[in-house]
C-alpha cells in the first residue's frame, strides 16, 4: 500500500524536496487532469497541451528542488497558475489570440475515460462533455477566465480577484453569469440535460 | 427575483468557500425558497459536469515528468 496517499499536497512537497520520489508521483497523479485540462482549453491541442503540462511540472521540480518553493499558497493554485501562464505564453510567441472560436472538436476533444457504462451512455456523455468544453469557449474572456480559475486552477474567488484586479464581488458575479450561461447555451444546443443521468 | 448578494452566496456555496454561519443560514433559506433551490440545483448540476468536462493526458506524458524528476535526483 502506499503511505503517500492519504497525505496532504503539503505533506507531499515536503517528502519530494527531502529526495521521496513516490511523493512528487502522488502529486502529479492528483493534479495531472486539472492541469492538462487548464492547458487544453486555452492551446485546444492534445498534443501541445501535454507538451505544455510537461513544462509545467518541470518548472515546478526545479523551483521545489531548488529549495524556492512558497508554502503559503496552494500547490494546486500553484501549478495551476504555471500551466496558465505557459499556455498564454505559448500563443504569445506564436503571435496568435488566445481567443478561441468553435471548433468541431472531432480530433481535440475526443478520448474522454469514463466508468465503465454502456456504450450507448458512454457516447452521450462523452459527447456531452465535449461540446461543453466547446461552449466554454463562447464564453466572454472575463468569465471564461474567471471560470476556469476557479473550478480547473482550483483559485479561491479572493485569489481570482486579486490576481485580476477586480472585487471579489465582480469575480463572483463573473462567475455566475459564466455558469448560467453555460446552463443556457446547453439547453438551446440540446445537450443532454438530466439531473438523474449524471447521478455518480 | 432573487438578490445579487445572495446569488453570489450561492455561488460561494457551490464551490465551497461560505463561512460556517453563512452556509446555515443560506441552508435554511434553501428549505423554504423554491427559486432559490431550483436556482442552487442548477449550479450544482453544471458545476458537476465541469469536473466530468476535464481530460486526462496520455501516460507517456506522465510517465516522462516522472523520469526527468528521478534523473534529477540521481544526479545530485
Amino acid at each position: 500500500m502506499n503511505t503517500t496517499t492519504q497525505l496532504s499536497d503539503s505533506a507531499l512537497v515536503s517528502l519530494y524536496i527531502a529526495g521521496n520520489e513516490n511523493a512528487f508521483e502522488q502529486l502529479v497523479n492528483r493534479h495531472k487532469n486539472k492541469v492538462f485540462t487548464t492547458i487544453l482549453l486555452i492551446v485546444k491541442d492534445t498534443y501541445i497541451a501535454e507538451d505544455l503540462m510537461q513544462d509545467a511540472f518541470i518548472k515546478a521540480i526545479h523551483t521545489m528542488k531548488s529549495g524556492r518553493y512558497n508554502e503559503e499558497g496552494k500547490f494546486s493554485s500553484w501549478i495551476c497558475r504555471i500551466a496558465h501562464n505557459l499556455a498564454i505564453d505559448f500563443f504569445r510567441k506564436e503571435k496568435r489570440s488566445p481567443m478561441i472560436t468553435l471548433e468541431d472538436g472531432s480530433n481535440v476533444f475526443n478520448t474522454l475515460a469514463f466508468a465503465a457504462d454502456s456504450a450507448e451512455s458512454l457516447q452521450i456523455q462523452e459527447d456531452t462533455f465535449a461540446r461543453l468544453r466547446e461552449l466554454i469557449q463562447t464564453l466572454p474572456q472575463s468569465q471564461r477566465e474567471v471560470l476556469m480559475m476557479r473550478h480547473y486552477a482550483d483559485m479561491s474567488f479572493q485569489e481570482i480577484a486579486d490576481a485580476t484586479g477586480v472585487s471579489i464581488n465582480t469575480a463572483l458575479g463573473r462567475m455566475r453569469y459564466a455558469l448560467i450561461n453555460l446552463r443556457k447555451k446547453m439547453l438551446k444546443s440540446n445537450i443532454a440535460y438530466d439531473k438523474n443521468f449524471y447521478t455518480e | 427575483m432573487i438578490k445579487t448578494s445572495t446569488q453570489n452566496e450561492l455561488i460561494q456555496y457551490v464551490y465551497n468557500e461560505l463561512a460556517d454561519d453563512a452556509r446555515e443560514q443560506l441552508e435554511v433559506a434553501l428549505m423554504h425558497d423554491n427559486e432559490l433551490a431550483e436556482g442552487c440545483s442548477d449550479l450544482l448540476l453544471i458545476h458537476h459536469l465541469l469536473d466530468g468536462a476535464t481530460r486526462s493526458p496520455g501516460d507517456r506524458a506522465i510517465n516522462n515528468i516522472l523520469n526527468y524528476s528521478k534523473s534529477l535526483s540521481l544526479q545530485s
